[in-house]
């Protein structure tokens, strides 16, 4: 495949997957690295030390199950941008799987992180809305989330990769010759 | 031209999903009531508060926390070992505020009494002491059978019948409430919930079970505020 020989799209997916790493783990402490990277008696190395410090919370704030989910969705993410731009620059559009990858990213987005605690997007959308009761009526506590959004990923990946693999070609309309 | 009416061009929800994140990010910085926490909003440190280490320290953890909460589980081991470095020279104080996450939790709002109860009959060290063990014996997410919290009493030297009787009393039902109306004007979104007051009163918020060289690093900063 041309996209795997191709260094800047294995970029692009790299690239996506660390910036939506990031984001996952220093969104619940977005405040704290706001206010601590706009502050002039800070050094350097406390605005750098701080946010490296917050990466291990893979470890500590996270359950093992969101731990792996949102380890799968960050790289699905990057991959499924990487083919989405792959298609759109090869062929000039894409003809399907759009809604399943945009639907698995925004599912992944809210379900990635600590949902039983808090303090990440989800959590954070339902305080907004005043709904965290309702986590406690489903079985993982919101972790359905993200078990939905890597199903949707992978499948997005699928009908992504299907298009990448199959040859540029103008195909032929068989559906008004049946007989 | 069919092929053509099945293509969907991309550049519209691309859009749509940019614009949403930026609507999202400025609604999460401006609505988010932990934006600049105010010491108006946090109820100072006073005699009545659970402290550990010296109550004069120049840096302050205010923890609020939920007993059935996994990672506050984890999270107290991570204070003690704060408390092992920065306590013993009294740089440090942990002061424990109760936040039970009543929606997700129920049973945590009992337990969370029930330390207030082992504080009242046992003082400062029977409350430390019981939030230790029932941190310990807990499966957490609301899978403590309620009886272990007349075990745990009895465990670390209180009288069972009184501490019953306060905890059937519940008077510590209305300052469990007030903590946790402060944690919510304090902009806690979740447990555990920290925050890191420096000598000149600055405010750190800390959201979750942050691993130990991340607690260290913030404390850090805060030493340097005079």
């Amino acid at each position: 495949m041309d996209i795997l020989r191709n260094w800047r799209y294995v970029l692009v997916a790299i690239t996506m997957s660390i910036a939506v790493f990031l984001l996952v783990l220093w969104f619940p402490n977005r405040v704290l690295l706001f206010s601590l990277w706009t502050d002039s008696s800070a050094s350097l190395g406390d605005k750098v030390r701080l946010p490296v410090s917050l990466l291990s919370a893979l470890g500590t704030n996270f359950s093992p199950l969101s731990a792996a989910y949102t380890v799968v969705i960050v790289a699905l993410i990057g991959i499924n941008t990487a083919l989405i731009i792959y298609l759109l620059r090869a062929r000039g559009a894409i003809a399907g799987g759009l809604f399943a990858g945009l639907s698995g990213m925004s599912s992944g987005i809210l379900g990635v992180g600590c949902a039983a605690c808090g303090s990440l997007i989800l959590m954070w959308l339902l305080s907004v809305a005043g709904g965290v009761s309702v986590l406690s009526l489903l079985p993982l506590r919101g972790g359905e989330f993200g078990v939905l959004g890597v199903i949707l990923l992978g499948y997005s990946t699928y009908i992504l990769l299907k298009q990448v693999i199959r040859p540029p070609v103008c195909e032929i309309d068989t559906s008004n010759n049946s007989n | 031209m069919e092929p053509e009416t099945k293509k969907l061009n991309l550049s519209v929800p691309l859009a749509i999903i940019v614009a949403g994140l930026f609507v999202a990010s400025a609604i999460a910085l401006t609505r988010s009531p932990a934006m600049f926490p105010t010491e108006s909003k946090l109820k100072p440190i006073t005699a009545s508060d659970h402290i550990l280490g010296n109550p004069d320290a120049p840096v302050k953890v205010i923890e609020f926390s939920d007993t059935e909460c996994p990672f506050c589980k984890q999270f107290q081991a991570t204070m003690h070992r704060i408390m092992n470095v920065y306590g013993k020279d009294g740089r440090v104080a942990w002061v424990y505020r109760q936040y039970p996450i009543a929606e997700i939790h129920p049973k945590a709002l009992k337990e969370a009494e029930a330390t207030e109860c082992a504080g009242e009959l046992g003082g400062n060290a029977a409350f430390w002491a019981y939030l230790d063990t029932i941190f310990e014996v807990t499966p957490s997410n609301d899978n403590l059978d309620p009886a272990e919290l007349f075990t745990i009493a009895q465990t670390i030297g209180l009288d069972r019948l009184k501490f019953e009787s306060c905890l059937a009393s519940g008077k510590y039902t209305a300052h469990v409430a007030e903590n946790i109306q402060e944690a919510i004007s304090v902009g806690a979104e979740g447990t555990p919930w920290t925050i890191v007051v420096a000598a000149n009163g600055k405010l750190y918020p800390l959201a979750g079970g942050q691993p130990y060289a991340a607690v260290k690093s913030l404390i850090d900063v805060a030493l340097q505020q005079k």
